[in-house]
Parts: structure tokens; sequence; C-alpha cells
């Protein structure tokens, strides 16, 4: 009875005729409980009757008795990296541009910016530390590695908890298995992975069990340590799934959890009193504030606004625009506001220019070349970007061990596509740009955000000066995705996301070339390039892969086909004074110094109710402070020092 | 004539019909629906998550035909045009627009959220726009060709040639970025739930200043010289000629013959305001981030919500059609003379 | 062979709407802005007008690109004549560059280094309507920018016309199930959401100049044809028509001799708000971002740019008033024409 039990049903709710029998039943475990537990609730009480009546009594999955000779490890002996200092209190006010069309994390337009907020506060089997890289203990308080390279043993933290006070068990991680497998949250791609890619979680007891990969992968780490799922509050899916769930607040074992909302306008997360974690070494002092509210700005201009108006705490000023001339301003000058420029030492997003090689210009190598050395980069960076931005000098850099230090990026220069472009037969034209058997060197540059037009039509212009000439179409974002994915482009300006190691094999490997579909968007079909990213890909040993990483990185370079263009690597923020951060402001990997959840680098400021009133009683009386601009370079690249 | 507003009712049958099989059909041929949404995503996620470690030899569709075909059929895009189109009529007539495929929210739900909006402003312009041109109007035919003409005359027709949003541009960057008098858009401030009822009414007249003009200088220039030129017309007639040379006062010839007269053109076009009140401009909407009908329309064409641009294309169409009715019906309220066969 | 001369009656007409001033005028002022923005290479360009060189004259307006080294530079790609004008007059050695009123083209960017733009108007520069966020001169995106929409009501002018005239006629003047089918049809396509049509459409091709143009034309067609069919129907009623037709003259003779040259003033009227709606629609669309594509020289587009930054007042103040000049001269032009065409003498006993 225990699961049914704690959750209230509301008759109201259920629409179909034929569940009424289920509706009866459930009805009567009200009835047992309101004449039992009494208050027990949880959050997000309206939901469909049926999947209760399925969740009643959890079907015990079998337990295994556990494999002798495991060699348990934890780490409490990496550094921490939050201030002793902080303290708890206060509330984070901080903007969305839109509000979330879904609370769910998976299913239907899921995606939004927004689901990190909930996801952040579900916490995975272990965590990486973001300075070391190494792993550290989030749910599960030991780990080991199987010889067979595909398993990998946790023991979890007896103490972690539900927001709904059930405990963290092994049964809740086999059921994100059934859950993400299960075709009712029409989420086919997490059905995919948590198909293909995990074989099953074996269970050993309650508080311990494995999770078996389908095959040994290199990181098996990152790959398995996924979060669990509350098979309690879940039960049995159907096919309502996607819209009984849209606007549920689920469990969560992480430090906050919804409180309240208000749909179109604010989310609030409340801290959890007496977080199960809240003392484990490495969330110690961190999570600070009471409550964090996400209010709805629809505008990014109009987010500035209400920052200088105190209605949000803190705005990120990466915009050269932002950090150079709006922050110039009464609340910056006085020094109510602070401002930081954090440098991180992240992986970067391979942000550029990449050529189809299938187009009969860019089969000639030298044409790539002097393509490259027609793009005049810096240019844009010192004059459009306020020289704000980094020259990214390969698709990879940020990477660690991973990336080639080495490889520069081909710089503007009209000698070179002179001499390049000469030697592969071409001559200017009357109209100045390069010619050959009546083919000119026009390609179109498709692009999707509004934002690049300035860049690329300086771009343009710099390049008509050696010989080239783009033609820029904007498409919508789906449309120029399509374009590209189709290989219907000439030149696709774009950036790929990031993971934690580089990705070679569905970018550049010949399998993925001359078909529409694929990452592989240059075309890339080259023999050698095939050979080492295979072995890459087959390879254990992260020495023998971070060496391989590089040199196909400097065959990337070789073959000219993806123009690097630029590289943030650094945040930069402004927050009210009363908010405080430790020293270093941040980590290795942080690219939000007051991103509130990140159980990685995530909570580490804090509020000061002391500076909040010297700073309001200085308001009301005009005095200012001594502005402050704070520049942290702790974790600044090797390479911009 | 109650036979021909029949005939005139029944007519809206095939109308509506064609309308709404029109865009049904165009939904299917668009790209970028939500199916292709979730394989962008799908793609997304697999670029992101490094994808399939050692997977097949080679990368495959992020999604496999069958996953795919189970959304078509999750988003009622497995079975033929017509049959969907069909269900979705069906649908229609039990009062069930369907669901957003972006918010999952009832898409009558939606709508009659925002048309409260769109009426506000709606209803707004039309007090406005009746209030001020219909004596504007008459002051101007009676000074025809005065200075006081000429002068409104420029100042009416520079409202009427420049659309409403761009004025609602120049206005929101003067007004409201430059010198800081009105707020930047939207309806309300964004701390109205705290404020008190008094804060709450100033707060919102504060916030319609803007959008109203804009709304408004399009509209007004019509009606003026509609409402000049037909009383001209009317003064110009032998009945006034004849009243006023029997001696009649010339104020009393006009008001109490020639601006009776003069009214029924106005009349008429009242009946086309039916669906002008709920439909709004969209890029007055857009420039003033204001959540009418005219926003919802536009974000839903632009993001593909095929429900909701269709249930507002039921909505809208339906009140054109039947706007188009009652101005005829208002023509021969106000106008014994017209007799429709 | 005689000389082509108007017919009394069509003099007449002119006179009367050369009497209107309000509308003479604008037609004026607004005849001049077309032939300045066609012209707009004159006096709005990155190319110097003349140059000057050793003894030679080189004129680069209209000429084949010259590239840095003609005038004695250490580049091939075209020569930057703002910057060749500063040295030749640094040097004082005889060599001149006579450059345009506006030294900027509608895509030259104007950056500096030690500030960025958007820049404020700045007569010294001769940015005289400061520039945008890119750095280009708003002036020479306006008159580039006013060549395009201008090109662009004409041709959906033309397009419009060719079907809403042929399609007008012959609904009014056959009428019966033929009118009523087109009625109809009109109905039902005047209710389709056109921006629905005009995004599907951008998101399969990007749209140029011809095909924004057809996907204007599929909706712009509705109002013309209306009014068209309106008027023949009223003609096809008048006696001479019945005359005519009782003489034995065909449906096509009917139409195109007696009818057409009796609806003309209608057509004429109608034109220049076809103009101007023709010039705020493509203003609306590319505002939207559904227009012509970057970096065109558009006004939507720099209305979008004066929205985000609002700072930047110059950009959306001259853009307005650019606006307010040529759709205000366009509708006094067409209240003109109307009423040169339809004359209303007012008598009125007071």
């Amino acid at each position: 009875m225990t699961n049914g039990s704690i959750m209230p049903i509301n008759p109201k709710d259920t629409k179909h005729p034929e569940l009424r029998t289920v509706l009866l039943f459930c009805l009567f475990v009200l009835l047992l409980m309101v004449a039992g537990c009494g208050e027990e609730k949880t959050p997000g009480t309206d939901r469909k009757a049926d999947a209760t009546a399925d969740a009643a009594p959890a079907a015990r999955r079998p337990r295994e008795p556990l494999p002798e000779g495991i060699v348990w490890q934890t780490n409490d002996t990496d550094p921490v990296f939050a201030s002793p200092e902080a303290v708890r209190g206060g509330t984070l006010h901080e903007a969305l541009l839109s509000f979330p069309l879904t609370f769910r994390t998976v299913g239907p337009d899921s995606n939004s910016s927004f689901r990190s907020a909930i996801l952040d506060n579900q916490l995975s089997l272990v965590g990486i530390h973001p300075n070391t890289e190494k792993i550290i203990p989030e749910l599960a308080t030991h780990w080991a590695f199987d010889p067979d390279g595909r398993t990998m043993y946790f023991k979890l933290d007896r103490r972690a908890r539900w927001s709904d006070g059930h405990p963290v068990t092994a049964d809740d991680f086999a059921y994100t298995l059934d859950f993400m497998r299960s075709e009712h949250i029409v989420a086919p791609w997490y059905n995919d992975y948590y198909s293909r890619e995990i074989e099953r979680v074996i269970i050993y007891d309650d508080h311990t069990l494995a999770v078996v990969a389908a095959r040994p992968v290199p990181d098996l780490h990152l790959r398995i340590a996924f979060a669990p799922t509350p098979e309690h509050f879940y039960g049995r899916l159907n096919d309502d799934f996607v819209l009984a769930y849209n606007w549920e607040i689920v469990p969560n074992t992480g430090p906050y959890q919804i409180s309240d909302f208000e749909k179109g306008r604010r989310v609030r997360f409340k801290r959890k009193e007496n977080w199960w974690a809240e003392d484990r070494r490495y969330f110690r002092h961190r999570f600070n504030a009471d409550t964090v509210v996400f209010t709805v700005v629809r505008d990014f201009n109009l987010t500035w606004e209400y920052f200088k108006k105190r209605r949000l705490d803190t705005f990120a000023l990466n915009l050269p625009e932002y950090w150079h001339v709006k922050s110039r301003t009464e609340v910056v000058e006085k020094g109510y506001v602070e401002r930081i420029w954090f440098f991180n030492d992240t992986q970067q997003s391979a942000q550029g220019l990449w050529l189809n090689l299938d187009r009969e210009i860019f089969a000639d190598r030298r044409v790539r070349y002097a393509f490259a050395h027609a793009m005049n980069v810096e240019k844009v960076i010192d004059q459009v970007l306020r020289g704000d931005y980094y020259r990214l000098e390969h698709g990879f850099m940020g990477y660690g061990a991973y990336s080639n230090p080495e490889i520069r990026a081909r710089r503007f220069d009209l000698g070179k596509v002179e001499a390049l472009m000469t030697e592969a037969g071409w001559r200017r034209g009357a109209d100045g740009i390069w010619t050959r058997d009546d083919r000119r060197f026009a390609v179109e540059v498709t692009y999707s955000l509004e934002e690049h037009t300035p860049r690329l039509v300086v771009l343009k212009e710099e390049a008509r000066k050696a010989g080239v000439e783009l033609q820029l179409r904007r498409l919508d974002a789906t449309a120029a995705y399509k374009k590209v994915l189709e290989k219907k482009h000439d030149v696709a300006w774009m950036g790929w996301s990031t993971s934690l190691r580089p990705q070679y094999w569905e970018h550049f490997h010949s399998v993925n070339a001359h078909k529409p579909q694929t990452n592989n968007i240059t075309n890339t079909d080259d023999p050698e390039m095939d050979r080492i990213i295979d072995a890459y890909r087959n390879s254990l040993d992260a020495t023998k892969r971070a060496a391989l990483s590089r040199q196909i990185q400097a065959k990337i370079h070789e073959i000219g086909a993806f123009v690097p263009t630029f590289m943030v690597p650094y945040v930069r923020q402004a927050y009210w004074r009363w908010w405080r951060l430790p020293e270093p402001a941040g980590t290795r990997h942080t690219g939000d110094l007051f991103d509130p959840f990140g159980s990685a680098t995530g909570g580490l400021f804090w509020y000061d109710p002391a500076r909040h009133a010297e700073t309001e009683a200085a308001m009301k009386a005009g005095r200012g402070f001594e502005p402050v601009t704070r520049i942290d370079e702790t974790y600044k690249m090797p390479s911009l020092r | 004539m109650t036979a021909y507003f029949i005939r005139r009712l029944l007519l809206i049958v095939p109308t509506f019909l064609g309308i709404t099989v029109m865009v049904f059909v165009i939904t299917r041929m668009v790209p970028g629906g939500p199916i292709e949404r979730i394989i962008v995503q799908a793609r997304q996620m697999q670029s992101s998550l490094g994808g399939l470690a050692s997977g097949p030899a080679e990368q495959r569709q992020p999604l496999s035909e069958d996953q795919i075909e189970r959304l078509k059929a999750y988003y009622g895009f497995d079975k033929p045009v017509l049959v969907s189109y069909g269900q979705w009529l069906a649908k229609v007539m039990r009062g069930d627009l369907g669901t957003s495929t972006r918010y999952y929210d009832p898409v009558w739900r939606m709508i009659v959220e925002r048309i409260p909006i769109s009426l506000y402003f709606g209803i707004l312009t039309l007090l406005m726009v009746y209030g001020v041109c219909i004596p504007l109007g008459i002051a101007k035919a009676l000074r025809h060709k005065s200075g006081f003409d000429n002068v409104t005359s420029v100042v009416v027709f520079v409202g009427y040639a420049v659309p409403g949003w761009v004025i609602g541009v120049l206005l929101l960057v003067l007004l409201a970025s430059v010198w800081e008098i009105f707020p930047l858009g939207g309806l309300t401030g964004d701390d109205f739930p705290d404020m008190a009822l008094g804060e709450q009414v100033v707060d919102i007249l504060w916030h319609t200043v803007l959008p109203l003009a804009a709304y408004v200088a399009g509209s007004f220039a019509v009606m003026t010289m509609l409402m000049k030129n037909t009383l001209m017309d009317n003064l110009a007639a032998d009945y006034v000629r004849t009243a006023v040379a029997k001696g009649l006062p010339f104020r009393r010839a006009v008001f109490r013959h020639a601006l009776r007269n003069s009214l029924i053109p106005i009349a008429t076009s009242f009946g086309n305001n039916v669906s002008v009140v709920v439909s709004g401009s969209f890029l007055i909407e857009k420039v003033f981030n204001i959540n009418g009908m005219g926003l919802l329309g536009y974000e839903s064409v632009v993001e593909r919500d095929y429900p909701v641009v269709l249930g507002i294309l039921v909505v809208s169409s339906l009140l054109f059609l039947v706007g188009n009715i009652l101005s005829d019906l208002c023509v021969a309220a106000v106008d014994p003379r017209v007799r429709f066969e | 062979m005689p000389r082509f001369q108007f017919n009394p009656p069509t003099l007449r007409k002119i006179r009367r709407f050369q009497s209107i001033r309000r509308g003479w005028w604008s037609l004026v002022v607004f005849g001049c802005m077309v032939v300045a923005s066609l012209f707009a290479e004159l006096w709005v360009n990155d190319r110097a007008l003349v140059v000057r060189y050793q003894g030679e004259f080189y004129f680069p307006g209209y000429s084949d690109p010259l590239p840095g080294a003609t005038f004695g530079l250490d580049y091939a790609y075209e020569t930057d004549y703002r910057d060749l004008a500063r040295r030749f007059a640094a040097a004082g050695d005889g060599n001149w560059v006579l450059m345009p009123l506006v030294p900027y083209g509608p895509y030259t960017t104007d950056l500096r280094d030690d500030a960025f733009p958007p820049f404020p108007p700045d007569w010294r520069q001769r940015h005289f309507f400061g520039t945008d966020t890119v750095g280009r001169d708003v002036l020479a995106r306006l008159v580039y920018g006013f060549r395009i929409a201008i090109l662009f009501s004409l041709g959906l002018l033309a397009v419009n016309y060719a079907i809403g005239v042929s399609l007008g006629c012959a609904m009014g003047y056959f009428g019966g199930r033929f009118d009523l089918f087109f009625q109809r049809l009109i109905e039902v396509w005047s209710n389709v959401p056109f921006l629905y049509v005009i995004i599907i459409i951008s998101s399969i091709v990007v749209p140029s100049f011809w095909i924004l143009v057809l996907i204007m034309a599929i909706f712009g067609w509705i109002g013309i044809t209306w009014t068209m069919r309106t008027v023949t129907y009223k003609e096809r009623e008048r006696d001479y028509v019945l005359a005519a037709r009782v003489l034995g003259a065909s449906h096509g003779r009917i139409i195109l001799r007696h009818i057409l040259p009796n609806t003309v003033a209608v057509i004429v009227t109608y034109a220049p708000f076809s103009v101007s709606s023709g010039i705020v629609a493509l203003t609306s669309l590319d505002y939207l971002g559904f227009g012509l594509p970057p970096p065109t020289p558009s006004w939507g587009e720099l209305l979008a740019q004066g929205w985000t930054y609002m700072s930047a007042w110059w950009i959306v103040a001259s853009v307005v008033g650019a606006m307010v000049v040529t759709l205000v001269a366009v509708t006094f032009i067409g209240e003109a024409v109307r009423e040169a065409l339809d004359p209303k003498r007012y008598t009125i006993y007071e």
C-alpha cells in the first residue's frame, strides 16, 4: 500500500468513463490514505488516476548476488571550490526570454533553455570535478569499474532522498531504463539511446547496483552515470504522458525544487530544508540562495532595463555592446553594480565556415586555402566585436590534452590568396573576382542568426578585396539546418555544440560523406582521416586517444574544409554588489557564475545582507562606491596568456 | 429580404469550407512542423552527446522510419489530407479546436485568453475613431477649403499614408526609449499583480497610450474623409438646397437633414468592425509586444503551430463572413431605400 | 504624320490635375525622388565620379572596378576612393578625386578603430543621416532601398493589373455563374493568411526580387479585380454597350474598345494607392525578416535595426521621415488624380 497511498486523487480530473473502475479503486485508496497516513502530500497532485493504480504495488525487481572482488573507489581528496565564507539566504531573480513550453524534460518541446534548470536539480550517480575532471560522488558514494570495460558498480548514498521524502533506491535507476525506453514519452532519441547504449541495470540490493553499457567505451562513466527516475511518482506510463505531465513538478534529488509558478510569467524555486546532500564534501557551502525566481522578460534589451531597476540580480555582459557601452551607466559607475570578466578553459564550439567539398569549386585544396586566407576574421573581431572575441584556431579548442595547441587558423592574407589562386589557374575578372573557365569565385554562405549579419557583411566586403564573392543567404533556423544536412550548401556558417570529449566520426568520417542527413557537412572523404578516426574510436586508452585526437585536428587543418572563426573563452557578468563570489570566482568549466543549480559548477555565490543594507542606504543618500570591475584570469586558456 | 439574408448565411458554408480546406492543405506542405522539430532536436542531442559510441557502420537518421511513423500518428499526420481534414472539421463542429502542438494547451482556451486584449484595443480604437472622426469630418465639411480644413487634411493624410506599426516604432523609440515618458511595450508593468486596483488601472492606461495611437492613426483618415465627403455630397443635394431655400436655418438643415443621410456610409462600414475588433494588427502587437490575437496568430504561423493557425482562421473567417452580412443589415436598417433581393 | 496629341477632355483633366497644387507638387517631388534614386550611383556611391591621375581622367562610377594599382596604390582589389582622395590631397601633386555627395555605397561599411557603429549623423564624415549598426550609411541604404521598393511596387502593379483588369472585366461583363464562382474564390482567397504562404515559400526558396513580386501578386490582384468588376458591371448596363451589342460587335471588341477606355479613370486612380501599398508591403515583410535577403538595402530592415537599437534614434527617424515624405506624396497624387478625374463641385447655400 505504500506507493499508492501517498498520491491523493482528484476525482474530477478523470474524463475517461472507461476508467471508472480504476477511479473507484483509487477513491478507496484515497479513503485509506485519509484514514491512515494523515497529511502526507506530494507537490503536483492532479495527475492521471490510472498511472497511480498501476504503480501501487511495485513489482520488486529481482536482486542478484554481488560479484566478488569489487574494488570500490571514491573521491574525498580533490580540492573543494566553494567558499567557506558563504552563508545562506536571499532571493536570486533571473530572467527567462520565454516561458518554457513544458516542465517535462523528455518528449516534444522539452528541449528549451529552461530544461537545464530542472535537470540540474536531478543529480546523477556520479559527477565530474570541474577543475580536475576526476569522478566525484553525487548520488553514489562509491563506484567501481569491471574489467570488462562496460560495467560500472555503484553504492548509493543511503541518505539520498527524493524531494517528496522517498528514499532513492536502485530500483529508481532500473526504472530510468523502463521510462526512457517507453514509447509513451514521445522521445525517440531517448528511446534509442537507452536501448542501444545501455544494456541493463543490475540490482544487488536497495543501495547497490551496476549499470552495463552495450559495449566497452572510453570514458565509460560519462556515458552511464545517469539520473534516477522516481518510479513511485510515474508508475506505469500510458498514452496521456505528454499532456498529463506537461506541468507536473516531478520529485527530484537536487538542492532546489519548484515551489510555485504562474504560467507565462514566473517560476519560483525554493531550496530544500535539510537537503540530504548539503554537507557532502563537494556540495558544502554551495546552493546558498533561499529562493530563485525566474521571471519572463520577452526582450533581451528589456532584460537590461529590468536589471538596472533592480528587478533582476545579474546580467550577462558577454556581448561587447553591453560590456563597453551600455554598462557605462549610473548604477555601474556608482559601484552599486559590480562587473566581472571571468576567463574559463572549457570546450569551445566549432564555429566557423564549413565548405562543402562536393562543390566543384572546393575540390581544389588551393582554392580552399585561398578561401580561408580571404576571410578577414581578425577585422571582424577588431571592428565589429570590439576585440572581445578570440580567434578560434581550430574546431576543438579547450579539450585539454585532446586539443592540439600547435594549429593556427589561416589568417587573412591577400598575398597568399593571390599566389594560391594563380597557381590553381584562376585569373581576376573584370569585376575583380577570380574566374576560371567562366566560373566566378562566388559562393553562397548559408546562415540563420540575424545577429550575425553585421559580421558576415564585413567578411563579405573584405573577401571582395581578395577577389572572392560571398552571397549571404539567411534562412530561418530549421530551413538552414535542413539545407545544410541535405548538403545543398556551398558554405555553411554555423557552430556545433560541444561534448566533454571531441567527436570526429560523425563530422569527418567518409561513411557519412556524400549523403543527406549526416553531420559530415563538409563531405570530408579521406582514407587517412578514416584510419585515424577509427583508431580514435576503437581505443580505450586515454593517452593514446588524446594523441590521436591531436593528429585528427592536424589533418582537419590540412584538408582545410573548415575555416574556424570565433571563440568566447570567458563569461562576463554584472551583479548587484550584495551578491558575493568566491575566490577564484568560478571553476575551469564555469559557464555562468550565477548558475544557481548546476551540480558541477553552480551555486557558488551567496547573498550578503549587510552589504545589501549598506548599498540601499548609500543609494538613498545618493552616495556611491568605488566602481568594481573584476578580471579573473585564474583559468585563462594557456594559449591566450 | 429575409430570403436574401438566409441565402447569404447559407453561402457562408461553402466559403468557410473553401478557406479551411485551402489552409489545411497548405499546412501539410509547410516544412518545419512539430515532427521536423523533434528530428532536429534529436539530431542536436545526437551530436552533443557524441552520438553512438561504436554504432553501425554508418550514421543513421536520428530517428527510424518506424519512430517517425509513430510521431506522425501522434500528431495526426499519418492519414491522407482530406481524411484528417474531415476529422478536424468534425471536431470543430463539436466545438473542439484541438490542442496546440507547441504549448499543449487547448487552442480554444488560448484564443479566449487573447480575445479580451484585442477586444480592448479594438473597442477603444472604435470609440476614438468614431468619437473624433465624425465631428472632425463635419467640421471639415462645413469649412471646406479653409485653413483648418487644409491643415487637418495634411495631418490626417500623414496618418493614413504611413502604416500604423511604423508610427508605432517611431513613437516607441522617441517617447519610450529616448525621452522615457511611456513604457517600452507590453500591456502591464512587471509588478502588475502586486498593485492596488487604482494603480492597476493607471498602469494599463499608461501602457495603452502608444499602441492605441498607432492603431488609431491608420483608421482615422478613411473615416474622417468619408464623413466629410458624404456630408458635402448631401449638402450639395437638392433636398438640402430646397430646405435652405425655404428658409430653414443652415445649421438646422445640416444637423436635421444632411447629417442623418451622411451617416449611412459610416453605418455601412460598422459591420466590418466585428472582425477587426478581435483580429488586431499583428504588426502593432509585435512592435509593442502585446499578447493579443494578432501576435498569437503571427507566432503560431512562424512556429508552425498548425492547430492554432487553423483555430484562429476559424474564428476570424467566421467573424469576417458574419461581419459582411451584418454590415448589409446595418445598411438596410439605416437606409429604408435599400432593398436586397 | 499627325503629332500625337491628347484629346481635349484628357487635356482638361491634366490641367485640372495641375491646378490641384498639393497633388501637382507631390508629383514633382515624387518624380524627382524616383529619378534621383535611379541615378543614385552619381550621388550616393563609394566610387568616385571623376579621378584625375597623372594627367588622365578616370570615371569609375559605371565602369568595372579599378584595382588600387591603377592609381599607384599597393593593392589589387578595388580602389578605396575616399582614402585615395585623402592621399591625393595630402600629396598635392595635381591629382584629384571628385567624390559623390554621399561617398558611401549601400554596402560600404565605414568602420573605425576607435569607435563602434552605429554612428550618429555627422556632416563632416558626410554621414548625413548617420550609420546603421554595421557602419553602413543610412542615407545610402535609404536611397538604394527606395529604388528597390519603387521598382518592386511598379512590378507588382504591372502583374496585379494584368490579372486584375482582365479577370475583373470578364467577371463584370459576363456575370452569371462565372462571376459567382470567382466571387467565392476571391472571398476564400482573401481569407487565407497571406503571411503564412509567404513563410512557406521563403522557407523553400530564398525570395528573390521577382519571386517576391509574384508571391505578393498572388494576393494583390484581389483589390483591383473587385473594383474592375464593379465598374464593368455598371458600364455593361449603359446604353452605348447595348447599342454596340445590337450592332453585332463581338464581346472582345466591346470590352476592348468600349468598356476598357471608360474604366481608365478607375485604373489610373487606383495606381498611386497600389504603389504606396506595395512599398508598405515590402517594408513590412523586410521588417519581419521575410522579405529580400540581407544585405539588400531595405527600409524594413532599417526599421528592424532601429527597433532593436532604440538608442540609435536617427535610424528610425530617418526611415520614418522618408516613409512619410514618400507615402504622403503618393497619397496626395492619388487624391489629386481622383479629384481631377471625377470632379465634384459643391454648391452650398448658406
